[in-house]
């Protein structure tokens, strides 16, 4: 089992609605889960949500080691708020009068910003903690943290809210957006994984997601994932090239082998528009074609993520 | 008068799927209005909507009057080439502009003035949760005044796209509360006197939120909010008279637009979400299942093709078994299930509109 060489950095995945940032997050957890590694994924969809789309049930029968160390948790902004504002006031008594008060629930629905930078500051803690203190209870704990991101615009607006806090802000909340924006200055603290399909409108938001990431954030993808491929996109060139020829030769006869073509075709030029787009690394994960159970696809999918991330 | 609201989770192809309902629609000799948040550049060409993304922008003093038209909102899409009868126009939902547009219809020019200039204005477009579907609600009200027979919506691509409706009262429960009332732009002088007025308990509470928060952001807030708060009471009303536009089957329905790997769940979740809200669900349509494919190849055909061929017909399998699980369950719970086959291709914009609209029956 190959141990990383020092602490992973937080792993983010982020991307347009659908394209499936919470599957590979949970992939990636598992397998690195599977290693004997703690992982941890913070997911922007409740957890009674996250159910309906994805279910681990039979994990901690036919996977007891990945079972006891992967944990997924939904981070309540307002909760993590609540509790830093409790950490600020030393009265219990004050701090619930001010958390229970109008005036406070009020402001902080319409205070700009107020809740992503809370969020991002628990990441942030959450990474931090596992860094300075190896060997102890929390480094631990998790080795591997996963923020699966909520889709492409409120992401960006989530990252860019946080920096541009100072304009307003004094007390001790401007100091943790500082934390933030030092934190996100440092490019090996973060591992940032855009996920994206193979179908035009994905493509364009990932294309769009990179530059204002790099143009309004300074902050650059370490790789991108395509998911849901077909298996002719990851063949080789030649062997690629062959197929298309021997297909195209038949196609224009048989309808759905021109179907088969024409699919093919529209996957490899978006793949070739994100590639000439975006200077970075790519990831191709197949589409598994059938499988039993959820738990079945996520095995099937992590074993497509082997090395990601890398620190 | 009928709306349709297209919901789904993100991809399924909710834009293409309302336009085509709205293409069809029109050419039978309607007014119809679809509006949209994202469409992919292709389809923002089929539907004549400028190619630039409309920023949110921070309206200055030099903004048009309340009285002046708002040009280019709406881009009427010529039918001729299809022989049609009625009217087909698109916009975008852009948050910022419907909002700037209530703001200038319903304040006084005073009071628009201050709100349209005031920095939490331009924030508060950008950052509230929600103000999406806050805006699609409003931006309906303006299309019914503006006298669209037919208004075909799609929704934010998120689970929580209709969240919205369960606060209709959102705006003006944040500013009721008593201290935004008492403020206003006297909020210097009460900073003085207000203690007599609002309490010891209410000043202390205050004065704790604004140093864990900063003075300057809680006083910004205030002051907009005080003056915002006639604004955001209108925009409730007007919120809860659509909203029960809504509920009524007679002029609204609700499409669920999925594809086949996502239908089952897709169906029930949002089936279960709209039975807690009385919103009528119309329609379940399934987009992009793959046709069933029939191909055999040659034995010493190449690996990879063989290869390639075989997932294809695996997943194509898959879409047919999927489609058929989606249909046999929801039949007697939905009214009409809708299958669209993923297109070729070789045809696009208005045309491949065209094409789904001839397939569809909402």
């Amino acid at each position: 089992m190959p141990t990383p060489a020092g602490p992973l950095p937080l792993t983010i995945l982020c991307g347009k609605g659908g394209v499936g940032k919470t599957t590979l997050s949970l992939a990636l957890a598992l397998r690195h889960a599977d290693q004997g590694r703690t992982a941890l994924v913070v997911t922007s969809h409740p957890l009674p949500e996250l159910a309906v789309s994805v279910s681990l049930t039979g994990l901690k029968e036919k996977h007891p080691v990945a079972a006891g160390n992967l944990f997924v948790i939904h981070l309540n902004p307002r909760e993590i708020l609540d509790g830093q504002v409790k950490q600020q006031i030393p009265s219990q008594l004050l701090a619930d009068a001010v958390l229970s008060s109008r005036i406070y629930q009020s402001l902080i629905e319409v205070a700009p910003g107020l809740k992503e930078l809370a969020f991002l500051s628990q990441l942030q803690k959450l990474t931090e903690e596992r860094a300075s203190a190896p060997g102890s209870e929390a480094a631990r704990k998790f080795d591997l943290l996963v923020w699966d991101a909520p889709a492409t615009g409120h992401f960006l607006q989530t990252l860019k809210v946080s920096r541009n806090f100072d304009i307003y802000l004094s007390g001790p909340f401007a100091l943790l957006g500082k934390q933030l924006t030092h934190f996100f200055s440092e490019p090996s603290h973060y591992a940032l994984l855009p996920v994206t399909t193979l179908e035009e409108m994905a493509v364009e938001e990932t294309i769009e997601l990179c530059q204002k990431l790099g143009e309004e954030l300074a902050m650059r993808p370490r790789a991108i994932l395509c998911n849901l491929t077909s298996p002719l996109l990851a063949a080789s060139g030649a062997a690629a090239a062959e197929s298309a020829r021997a297909m195209s030769s038949e196609g224009t006869t048989n309808p759905d082998l021109q179907f088969i073509l024409d699919r093919s075709a529209i996957e490899r030029s978006l793949f070739e528009r994100l590639r000439a787009s975006v200077e970075t690394e790519f990831r191709t994960v197949e589409r598994e074609p059938r499988w039993e159970t959820d738990l079945d696809l996520l095995l099937a999918v992590s074993r497509r993520l082997e090395g990601l991330p890398d620190n | 008068m009928r709306i349709q609201i297209f919901v789904g989770t993100g991809g399924v192809g909710k834009t293409s799927v309302a336009a085509a309902a709205a293409l069809k629609t029109a050419l039978g000799g309607s007014k119809c209005l679809v509006l949209t948040i994202d469409p992919a550049r292709r389809l923002r060409t089929a539907l004549g909507i400028d190619s630039r993304r409309t920023p949110a922008h921070i309206p200055t003093s030099d903004s048009p009057s309340p009285q002046s038209p708002q040009p280019g909102l709406e881009q009427r899409i010529p039918l001729d080439s299809l022989g049609g009868k009625g009217e087909l126009w698109a916009a975008l939902l852009d948050v910022g502009e419907t909002l700037n547009r209530s703001v200038r219809t319903y304040a006084q020019p005073e009071q628009a003035k201050v709100v349209l200039a005031h920095p939490i204005y331009h924030v508060l477009l950008e950052s509230l949760a929600g103000m999406q579907e806050l805006m699609a609600v409003e931006r309906m009200d303006q299309a019914l005044r503006d006298g669209f027979e037919e208004i075909f919506i799609d929704t934010a691509p998120s689970r929580h796209a209709f969240e919205f409706v369960d606060k209709p009262e959102f705006f003006a429960e944040l500013v009721s509360f008593p201290l935004v009332r008492l403020v206003g732009r006297t909020y210097r002088w009460w900073e003085r006197l207000g203690l007599a007025r609002v309490g010891r308990k209410s000043f202390e509470l205050y004065t704790r939120v604004e140093e864990m928060l900063g003075a300057t952001l809680v006083r910004q807030i205030l002051e907009f909010f005080s003056v915002f708060r006639s604004i955001a009471e209108g925009y409730a009303r007007r919120a809860r008279r659509t909203l029960a536009l809504l509920r009524d089957p007679r002029t609204a329905s609700f499409v669920i637009v999925t594809t086949p790997f996502k239908a089952k769940r897709d169906g029930d979740y949002f089936c279960e979400e709209m039975a807690k809200r009385k919103f009528p669900v119309g329609a379940l349509v399934v987009n992009r299942v793959w046709p069933p494919l029939d191909v055999r190849l040659e034995p010493n055909s190449p690996p990879a093709l063989q290869e390639t061929v075989a997932w294809y017909r695996n997943v194509s399998q898959a879409h047919q078994r999927l489609w058929e699980q989606a249909a046999t369950s929801f039949a007697g719970r939905i009214p009409k299930l809708v299958q669209v086959p993923e297109l070729s291709q070789d045809i696009d914009g208005l045309a491949a509109l065209h094409r789904i609209s001839q397939i569809i029956e909402l």
